[in-house]
């Protein structure tokens, strides 16, 4: 009797002190799209939740100085896409390269990579931490996702997901929460220049709290979605599809 | 440690390990065994060791495996990070969680008070070079030491438990960008992420010189009887040396 009272009092007590912990954030902030099974699934909410509930006031990846750039800046996996009609942009100077934003938007817009670098942009100097390993420092320019998004009218309430798709074949997808994080930006330019081909150009995306392989190079569309289900195997990325973690802050 | 201790056979029973020490004990042996080889797979997909805040390919190295004979893409055919971080990180949490009840239950319990803290006679240097002295004669002599940690014992299990491991966490999770993101200072403490990588790294091999040691002294005081002792809970001591 008393032993399941203390037992009621217990989970009573873990349930209110896990609302007061959520309050004010939505509970997907705290879990994967696709939750996998078994230990390393359990072991995947652990680190995501820790993150999150370390991060629920989104505080910024540390900021240096120009003097602690590396340079040149490494380059990994893709570096020159053989897509075709990507080696056609390049050939044009990416005047025709265009990024179709779509989904669940106020008003589906495709912006030139014009558009984009007449928008507010941030400048940010951050470590890319690769999950390899390595990292490097780098100068990264361009706007804040958040507000190219706002120029297709901002995301719709329902929204949950970004998906991105490149030009090397990858998708990839981060939630609202990371959308809203100020360091989210859309990055034209790495050290003062034209973003470098072997960095992505003409436009990748730079989420400075999470491992490289989420800051996918090559953007080609953005879509805005409440479930990542239709895309690859549905795990939110390719990585994740593979096996990776979908959540890259560890 | 010791408690009771019942006639039984050609010897007496000690009962030397309590229940929590026991299971905390073998649910480590899986996860620091996990940690281990999944640690080996991550580094051996970047098999180089930087210092400061930034490392790559090309950057002054403070360790190469290449220099070493196996060369970046032989290691790289060893290591999957894909698994390595997969598991790194289940078993970092189990790891974390079985210590925590160790900590708790054995804090709450004076285990550590009570067995582990040195007493001021046996901090002397006196006793610490006998104690050293006997240490590393070989075939042992005696078991005067059955039922109660050496001296070194205690100090090394200290340092382990409370200096080791935390640093161990920390230098891990310095290499986080998340985490780092929530606590900068993480980067200043080390002196960048890639002195902490490194600092991991070197921990590592440590963890290993420990284990290898453990498990010498483990031989050294008798496999069967300990090893027993560390599922069963007791320890069969010999007529006349209890």
């Amino acid at each position: 009797m008393s032993r399941e009272i203390s037992r009621r009092a217990l989970l009573g007590g873990f349930t209110g002190l896990g609302s007061l912990l959520l309050t004010g954030c939505s509970r997907e902030m705290f879990l994967p799209p696709q939750v996998r099974g078994g230990l390393v699934g359990a072991a995947d909410v652990l680190t995501m939740g820790a993150n999150r509930f370390l991060q629920r006031d989104q505080p910024l990846a540390r900021e240096y100085q120009w003097s602690d750039i590396s340079h040149p800046f490494p380059t990994w996996a893709q570096t020159n896409p053989p897509d075709e009609e990507y080696q056609r942009l390049r050939r044009g100077n990416f005047a025709e390269w265009r990024l179709p934003i779509t989904g669940l938007v106020a008003r589906p817009v495709t912006l030139s990579l014009d558009d984009i670098k007449r928008l507010p942009a941030r400048t940010q100097i951050t470590a890319h931490v690769c999950e390899q390993g390595w990292s490097a420092i780098g100068e990264w320019t361009g706007p804040q996702l958040q507000r190219v998004l706002e120029e297709a009218g901002g995301a719709l309430p329902a929204a949950r997901y970004v998906v991105f798709t490149t030009y090397d074949g990858w998708y990839e997808s981060i939630d609202m929460f990371e959308v809203a994080h100020p360091q989210t930006i859309l990055a034209y330019r790495l050290n003062r220049e034209e973003l470098p081909m072997g960095n992505g150009a003409p436009l990748r995306l730079r989420v400075e709290r999470q491992c490289g392989y989420k800051n996918v190079k090559f953007l080609k569309t953005i879509e805005v979605v409440d479930s990542v289900a239709g895309y690859g195997r549905g795990a939110g990325g390719i990585s994740a599809d593979y096996g990776f973690h979908w959540f890259a802050g560890v | 440690m010791a408690s009771g201790g019942q006639r039984s056979g050609g010897g007496q029973w000690l009962r030397l390990h309590s229940p929590n020490v026991r299971i905390c004990h073998w649910i480590n042996v899986i996860a620091c065994t996990y940690l281990l080889l999944s640690g080996i797979h991550i580094f051996l997909d970047f098999p180089e060791l930087y210092w400061g805040h930034t490392g790559y390919q090309g950057y002054p190295a403070i360790f190469k495996l290449s220099d070493w004979g196996l060369s970046w893409d032989e290691a790289g055919e060893l290591g999957n990070r894909m698994w390595g971080r997969n598991y790194h990180f289940t078993f970092a949490w189990v790891f974390m969680i079985n210590g925590l009840v160790y900590a708790g239950w054995n804090l709450a319990r004076g285990h550590f008070r009570r067995s582990m803290l040195p007493g001021r006679a046996e901090l002397t240097s006196a006793h610490l070079r006998a104690e050293l002295r006997e240490h590393l004669r070989w075939p042992r002599r005696s078991h005067a030491s059955t039922h109660r940690y050496g001296t070194l014992q205690k100090l090394s299990y200290l340092l382990l438990i409370f200096v080791y491991v935390p640093l161990m966490f920390l230098t891990g999770i310095a290499q986080s960008p998340g985490i780092t993101a929530a606590a900068p200072w993480l980067l200043d403490m080390f002196g960048g992420r890639q002195t902490a990588r490194s600092l991991h790294t070197f921990g590592t091999v440590v963890f290993v010189l420990f284990v290898v040691v453990h498990l010498l002294e483990v031989a050294a005081a008798g496999l069967v009887n300990r090893v027993r002792s560390m599922i069963t809970g007791n320890l069969r001591v010999p007529e006349g040396e209890a």
